[in-house]
């Protein structure tokens, strides 16, 4: 019954107790120091007991019963506790099995942590949006493909790409880059779908997709060569939880890859300070839906406070030069139709959005004309996890 | 413990399991003997076949964790509650998006009457109420059947028990609930 256990104080009125991994006992007693971990905590707790099993990925129902027990305790010995359980939606079990306690004790909640963690999944899982992810994969990889060597990626490899979105990254490393094995993981199930359509589709055998929450992986610890996040940072409101899960999975002397946004760099010409001014507005917006789209010059300092050495950082300097300038536009024209809802959602008052609007929409100008000049900055970074760790 | 995996029909198959409906998937033979030496045996045995049986599906990790869930727990019962020897065998087989697992073991009348005892209530008109009832005032003995009823009230499996005349063997059938490809009941 490989279970950890973690006890902490969140704050004056609350606590927690985590549980990970198997919880497979084959009579109650074997929970015992669960147990009582769990008595003490609701003993020094005043307001809510928070029991945390986002990442036990196994129960069975001798473990569910004894937790059952525990709380027909906490009604008896202390009433007026609250408990809260947080599960995640990854754990296809999980939200059934706790509802019916939470349906039969009224002290008790659910909270599956994760819809709340991914602020703006619905507004990027809309079909035109989808498209425009697959124009903008298409764009980077050009500008990519060339810097992944530099950055550590050869054939042969295990590699993990987590927040894979609609999976194009693992289909085109196929051809240079060979992996052994690649799994992508995403909180998208229509994003999966899709890239797992497109692997039925090509016939590949060596990539598998999964279902997941990026702060709290599945897969086990040191074991990939080469792990890959890319343009997800952020999106998310904590990206150290993220960058530790991937150094957690990431081998030894293997490599963590990312590439992260510089909204404040993307200029354009004419019209330079318009650009310049809705791109500040734009962070400003992306900032009150918990996004940092200005994440890109702190990638080397990322890195290196995760652990990692031998740290190389470049930039992916996309411009309408180098790029098609239609399929750039397309990519800007879809920024500014996120950025309607993210106000919507912000209840941002108009003068913001207009803001990004008159720079955005500067920025697609600047793109499709002929002697225009426009440019859209992506930091590119890599580390290595070193074997020992200092 | 040591498992033989067949990738073909097991002989003699159920009339109604040869219906072009059901797709076989995979069947595991092993003596109740060396699955009976350690309880960490159902743990190894419900994930090494649930990932079997999750291989083809679209997020095989995620499908693989909830049937792990259900194997394991008819696993946890068998254990409990089996004769000293014989074999056990384990066949999966599909229709459309559920998967049916069939087990046979060799039991004693004990046995017998604790696997009858369990198809009955799990079959049970409001087995909800019943469940939740249950776990609001636990009786003693219960708790090694409450897994199996809990597949049934919560996860909406169905058990069924076939026990063949004039032998110390009977089969189990769970049929688990329409899982999509990504996992989700």
């Amino acid at each position: 019954m490989p279970v950890a256990l973690n006890m902490r104080l969140t704050g004056n009125e609350e606590q927690e107790v985590t549980l990970t991994g198997t919880l497979r006992p084959f009579v109650a007693d074997e929970m015992a120091s669960v147990r009582s971990s769990l008595e003490q905590a609701a003993r020094t707790t005043r307001g809510t007991l928070c029991v945390n099993l986002k990442r036990l990925k196994y129960m069975n129902n001798v473990a569910f019963l004894e937790l059952n027990r525990f709380v027909r305790w906490v009604a008896h010995t202390r009433p007026g506790l609250r408990v809260k359980f947080v599960i995640s939606s990854v754990i296809p079990w999980a939200v059934r099995k706790f509802q019916v306690i939470a349906e039969l004790y009224p002290f008790v909640t659910i909270e599956v942590y994760d819809k709340a963690f991914y602020p703006i999944q619905q507004v990027i899982e809309d079909d035109d949006f989808m498209n425009v992810l697959r124009t903008q994969q298409k764009i980077i990889w050009e500008h990519e493909r060339e810097k992944l060597a530099w950055h550590g990626l050869r054939p042969g490899l295990r590699i993990a790409d987590i927040c894979c979105g609609l999976g194009d990254f693992a289909i085109l490393l196929q051809s240079d880059f060979r992996p052994e094995y690649l799994i992508g993981v995403d909180h998208s199930k229509p994003f999966l779908r899709y890239a797992w359509q497109l692997v039925s589709d090509f016939g590949l055998e060596n990539i598998e997709y999964q279902y997941g929450d990026a702060a709290a992986l599945l897969l086990p610890d040191n074991s990939f060569d080469f792990v890959s996040c890319r343009l997800s940072l952020q999106v998310f409101h904590e990206p150290d939880h993220i960058v530790n899960e991937l150094y957690r999975i990431c081998r030894p002397g293997g490599r963590i890859y990312l590439t992260n946004e510089m909204m404040s760099g993307v200029t354009g010409y004419p019209n330079e300070e318009v650009i310049r001014h809705g791109y500040i507005r734009f962070l400003e917006l992306c900032r009150r839906v918990g996004m940092d789209l200005d994440i890109g010059l702190k990638t080397r300092t990322i890195l290196h406070e995760v652990g990692l050495e031998d740290i190389k950082i470049c930039l992916l300097g996309i411009t309408n030069m180098n790029t098609a300038p239609h399929d750039f536009a397309r990519v800007v024209e879809s920024w500014l139709r996120t950025a309607k809802q993210m106000a919507a959602t912000a209840n941002a008052e108009p003068e913001l959005y207009e803001d990004v609007s008159a720079g955005l929409t500067a920025h697609i100008e600047a793109i499709t004309r002929d002697n225009g000049f426009a440019m859209w900055p992506i930091f590119a970074g890599s580390g290595r996890k070193p074997f020992r760790i200092s | 413990m040591s498992i033989v995996k067949t990738i073909t029909p097991a002989p003699p198959m159920e009339a109604e399991f040869a219906s072009s409906r059901y797709r076989m998937i995979m069947a595991a033979r092993f003596t109740v003997g060396g699955f009976a030496r350690e309880w960490g045996h159902c743990h190894l045995l419900a994930n090494y076949l649930a990932r079997y049986v999750s291989a083809n599906e679209g997020d095989p990790e995620r499908h693989a964790t909830l049937l792990s869930t259900f194997i394991n727990e008819l696993l946890e019962v068998i254990f409990r509650n089996h004769a000293v020897e014989g074999q056990i065998e384990l066949i999966f087989r599909r229709r459309g998006r559920h998967v049916i697992l069939q087990i046979t073991l060799p039991v004693t009348e004990q046995n017998r009457v604790f696997y009858r005892m369990a198809v009955q209530i799990v079959n049970q008109p409001d087995l909800k109420s019943w469940y939740r009832a249950r776990l609001e005032d636990p009786a003693d003995g219960e708790d090694t059947m409450l897994g199996l009823l809990e597949l049934a009230a919560v996860y909406a499996c169905s058990l069924t028990i076939s026990e063949p005349p004039g032998q110390d063997r009977l089969s189990l059938f769970l049929e688990l609930p329409e899982v999509d490809d990504m996992g989700e009941v």
